[in-house]
């Protein structure tokens, strides 16, 4: 049977309990730094730019176009599902034998600095799905099946599995190698 | 990084993009996911009245005049099957071990996602202001650090010298 580390299992513990501290007490802040990089963005490719994300209430990202009909009503995005992979990030790199090392703390920066940037394509990921499938007429006239198909995935797929991937993927890269993976078990010579 | 890293990325990457793609397919997530989801939900269900809570199930929701849950796609487990599958395919290792490896993962990450479904809703039924972080956050990212775990110790298993010590 393979054998289970108890130290690196607790020590990811620590790193999963410390991130969803971080989560749940920076989110607030980080969703509006989030929101602001996905405007950015979407702005970037509209002609005329016209996107407006706008921070609500519990945690929600409100979707304003300046093109909507004033009177029509906004689709919100709550953005703290699609960064809690921190939490993922920072247990994996707690469970690493030295964790306050100069190359495990430089490697889980990066790495955090690198999943803020796919928390925003996240984000424009989410509000393009909203654009080309669930506003009625206004998706259909203004989006193609290949958008809607492209966007819905893509969303999809970052929700369901990719988000964690990315978490994992980042880990794998910077992480301080060679340390985290329990040793195996030694078979018992025979007398 | 090494080339033997970046190759296992990579097909990780690849292999998990494809095999999301087939789940995500309607007539393979009609046909296997959902069957799959209501058999779940059918056991989460009894486990429930085992312990007194006098549910029923019907598909994929489990209700009482509590409270109810509807187990979709990312809280049935095969989000973190997926990881796993990528991570055990990608991984240089024989038939054999891979086989092994999967069925003891996907035997491991149902056996911890039933504890999850049981757990959320008693947290609905009892504490619902604490439903909402568990289901969102905790109990997802407790699932994937599971998968991940596992292929960790069966990578350092079968492969201890290649992997443990260079990967």
């Amino acid at each position: 049977m393979p054998r289970v580390e108890w130290r690196v299992a607790l020590r990811a513990l620590a790193g999963f309990a410390v991130g969803l501290a971080l989560w749940v007490f920076l989110s607030p802040q980080y969703d509006r730094v989030i929101a602001a990089g996905a405007e950015k963005v979407l702005r970037a490719f509209e002609d005329p730019p016209v996107t407006r994300l706008r921070p609500a209430a519990d945690r929600f990202v409100t979707v304003d176009r300046e093109d909507f009909d004033p009177r029509s009503k906004r689709p919100a995005i709550p953005v703290h599902d699609l960064t809690f992979n921190v939490i993922l990030l920072t247990a994996l790199f707690a469970a690493s034998k030295r964790p306050f090392s100069d190359r495990n703390i430089s490697g889980f920066l990066l790495a955090a600095l690198l999943l803020s940037v796919t928390h925003v394509f996240g984000m424009v990921a989410e509000v393009m799905s909203i654009y080309v499938a669930k506003l009625g007429m206004w998706s259909r006239v203004n989006y193609g099946d290949f958008s809607r198909n492209f966007w819905g995935v893509a969303n999809h797929f970052y929700r369901l599995v990719l988000m964690y991937a990315i978490a994992f993927m980042l880990w794998w890269i910077f992480r301080d190698r060679g340390i985290e993976a329990p040793a195996p078990a030694k078979k018992k010579k025979k007398r | 990084m090494q080339r033997n890293q970046v190759l296992f990325l990579v097909k990780f990457f690849v292999i998990l993009l494809a095999a999301y793609l087939l789940i995500a397919w309607n007539p393979v997530n009609d046909r296997v996911i959902v069957p799959f989801t209501e058999g779940i939900a059918r056991v989460s269900g009894a486990v429930l009245n085992f312990i007194g809570q006098d549910v029923t199930v019907n598909g994929t929701v489990i209700a009482s005049a509590r409270f109810g849950v509807n187990i979709n796609n990312g809280c049935n487990g095969v989000e973190a099957m997926l990881i796993l599958l990528a991570s055990i395919v990608a991984f240089p290792a024989s038939m054999k071990a891979r086989a092994l490896g999967l069925l003891l993962g996907a035997i491991a990450v149902q056996l911890l996602n039933l504890v999850r479904i049981v757990s959320l809703y008693l947290l609905g039924a009892y504490q619902p202001r604490l439903f909402d972080t568990f289901h969102t956050a905790v109990w997802q990212i407790i699932i994937i650090l599971a998968a991940i775990g596992f292929f960790l110790i069966w990578s350092a298993r079968v492969a201890p010298s290649r992997v443990a010590s260079r990967a």
